[in-house]
């Protein structure tokens, strides 16, 4: 890499931060593209480079929505029992099940979950309700600073039951594709469980990176990692990433939806077009 | 706020404040790592060494050359060693999690965390 490049992965990183710090996903929609149809670089190790910028948004955003009550770290553990489970089986299961299929399987429910994002587009705050008895007994029920409305919102998991199950799958086609299915986290909490936008982006982000790290393994051992073709990456994600946390609890729960449904469709193609064997 | 609260030596904002500084310790930590290797590799080159030590052969995928690596002031080695650092930030956030769901009286959370952490240290144990 020459220094020019360098910097201008470390520029796309920073976007790539900052979008996901703000979505609630992962990075990898923007990285794995640039590395190798801007930069020509081995699928292999793009996707080895994205896996570290997910790690990087994780935690680089988390440090502040952890300490700004914007994520829910009950939610957040209680859901990760979900997906790293699903994970693992999916990585057991990975070597025979058709990937084609799959990814067209899961670009379909993407796009779906873009249509019914379109009808809450307009939507600021779920209805409030009484937490359910499972919600009471797991604690899933808690409240947030909004710092756009300047109040303390609160809210309740609803469909705990429902959400696990869709966390669960979240986790399985993680481990079965190697992705980190940030996307449909906030689906499955927002739609699902009716959190709060913010507060289900700032969770799902807090959960992507322990999902990352169960595969993070697999991808170093097979020498999928070129710390230095991911050295821009992770400077230029952390970056962006802490720059997203600071501007998410000022935004709108509206604005942050607008934000999320272009990229939700973004996703929904790239993964469908992997399908049909099309694109990185 | 629930029945299952018990003596609690730690508060929600306490334990907020903890996970918070070890993300944030381990992401500052990953990123002064990897800027040190990245300025270093502009004067050296990445398999260069600072102590004018052979260029290394090996390839920067290779991780079992990390510590002779760094005492040989090799850019790639402290590029190497950020990212470890990186990938082990969310791990450690669990485990902090743990003592964190402890200390504040949540039994069932700190069985929950206990789960997790044992399923993500076994994903990344299966694999070697």
């Amino acid at each position: 890499m020459t220094l020019g490049a360098d910097g201008a992965i470390f520029a796309i990183s920073i976007l790539a931060g900052l979008i996901g710090a703000l979505a609630g996903v992962g990075g990898g929609i923007l990285i794995v593209p640039t590395l190798t149809l801007l930069f020509g670089i081995d699928i292999r190790l793009a996707i080895g480079a994205s896996i570290v910028s997910v790690i990087a948004t994780s935690s680089g955003a988390a440090a502040a929505y952890v300490r700004d009550r914007m994520t829910d770290m009950r939610v957040g553990m209680f859901l990760e029992l979900a997906t790293t489970t699903g994970a693992v089986v999916g990585a057991l299961l990975a070597a025979i099940v058709a990937q084609a299929f799959l990814y067209i399987l899961l670009g379909l429910v993407l796009l779906g979950s873009a249509l019914m994002q379109v009808l809450r587009l307009g939507e600021e705050m779920p209805p409030e309700v009484e937490p359910s008895g499972l919600a009471a007994r797991l604690r899933l029920a808690s409240s947030y600073p909004d710092a756009r409305l300047g109040r303390e919102v609160p809210y309740a998991a609803r469909r705990v039951p429902l959400g696990f199950v869709l966390m669960w799958g979240a986790g399985l086609v993680s481990g079965l594709l190697g992705i980190g299915s940030g996307a449909l986290k906030v689906v499955a909490m927002d739609g699902a469980m009716r959190l709060p936008m913010k507060v289900s982006s700032a969770t799902s982000n807090f959960m992507i990176g322990v999902t990352a790290a169960a595969s993070a393994g697999i991808y170093l051992g097979r020498g999928d990692v070129d710390p230095t073709l991911v050295a821009p990456v992770a400077l230029g994600v952390l970056a962006g990433a802490m720059l997203g946390a600071r501007l998410l609890p000022r935004l709108a729960n509206r604005q942050v939806r607008w934000i999320f449904l272009p990229v939700l469709v973004v996703i929904g193609i790239q993964t469908l077009l992997r399908g049909f064997g099309v694109g990185a | 706020m629930s029945g299952n609260a018990r003596r609690e030596r730690l508060t929600p904002d306490q334990f907020r404040a903890v996970v918070s500084s070890v993300l944030r310790t381990g992401v500052v930590t990953a990123a002064a790592l990897t800027t040190v290797g990245f300025a270093l590799s502009l004067l050296v080159g990445w398999n260069g060494s600072l102590l004018g030590a052979a260029p290394t052969a090996s390839a920067p995928t290779d991780f079992s050359q990390l510590g002779p690596g760094l005492l040989a002031l090799r850019p790639v080695a402290f590029a190497q060693a950020g990212l470890l650092v990186l990938l082990a930030t969310p791990v450690l956030r669990v485990a902090t999690s743990v003592a964190g769901f402890w200390l504040e009286g949540d039994r069932l959370y700190v069985a929950i965390t206990l789960a997790v952490l044992a399923v993500l240290l076994g994903s990344i144990f299966l694999v070697h």
